[in-house]
């Protein structure tokens, strides 16, 4: 066990790119390239939601703390940032409807003998259809949002 | 492999239910953001921001429940996520225990101050 866990120490840091691997976009295809916009608007998405809730809670200052907080958000560069919003919540959520039925093996394709040029059943069109939509939808919930907040309405 | 077996035990929850918590309050959350958002584009979206009736909002009780349960929905799902991305990147025991107690803390933290604004203003 002490050996074990000696070897599991020294090996640490071996054969691992960490950040750097993760940030590299020279290997990507369609599927990296969503799991690295998935984490990201999933960062992204978590930083807002913490900067919402505290935003929020200038309601409890009453309506001079509230005004003062809007005049803050509300901005040509206020609204560009809630136009990202939008259209990275829209990535993530369907991403994320499409990783659900991925991780339950729903579209995956039937497993067959490896061949060459060892395409995976997994990677096909159906999955990746699920990418391009919510590349698709995003784009089509920026510009609605885009709309509504330059609208001027 | 009895080691690894015991640590397995000694986790307070296994992954792959940690996954299917992450999964279904992604899609809880999704259903419960898109009423909150319908309810400040169905009013014209500078007259939904006004104090009086992001108010008006709270002090209704059904809307109330609705934002604790986003609160709590994304809290969980959002710091679960990067508890996911924060393990991706190093894997020890130690990193592993420090990510768990960082994420949790954080995510009560989140919880406790959105609570605390949600209690006072529907009051």
């Amino acid at each position: 066990m002490e050996a074990f866990k000696d070897k599991q120490d020294s090996n640490k840091w071996s054969n691992r790119e960490g950040l750097k691997g993760w940030l590299n976009p020279t290997r990507y295809g369609w599927e990296r390239l969503s799991y690295w916009l998935m984490r990201l608007t999933g960062l992204f998405l978590l930083l807002y939601f913490v900067g919402h809730v505290y935003e929020t809670s200038n309601l409890v200052g009453g309506l001079d703390a509230w005004n003062a907080m809007l005049e803050l958000t509300q901005t040509t560069y206020g609204h560009i940032f809630l136009i990202l919003v939008i259209g990275t919540s829209t990535f993530h959520s369907i991403n994320g409807i499409r990783l659900i039925f991925a991780e339950t093996a729903r579209g995956l394709g039937k497993p067959g003998r490896p061949d060459y040029p060892y395409e995976a059943g997994s990677l096909n069109n159906i999955q990746r259809s699920g990418i391009w939509v919510a590349l698709i939808l995003a784009a089509a919930a920026m510009l609605y949002g885009s709309s509504v907040l330059f609208g001027g309405e | 492999m009895a080691g690894n077996v015991q640590n397995t035990r000694r986790k307070f929850m296994r992954e792959s239910t940690v996954m299917k918590i992450h999964y279904v309050t992604g899609l809880a959350a999704l259903l419960t953001v898109a009423v909150h958002v319908m309810m400040r584009v169905i009013t014209p979206f500078s007259m939904s921001l006004e104090y009086e009736n992001v108010v008006a909002n709270y002090q209704n009780i059904l809307y109330s429940l609705l934002l604790e349960s986003i609160l709590i929905l994304v809290s969980i799902h959002g710091f679960n996520g990067l508890r996911v991305m924060l393990l991706e990147l190093r894997q020890d025991a130690r990193w592993e225990k420090f990510v768990m107690l960082f994420t949790l803390t954080a995510m009560l933290v989140v919880i406790g101050y959105g609570t605390r604004t949600i209690i006072i203003v529907s009051g």
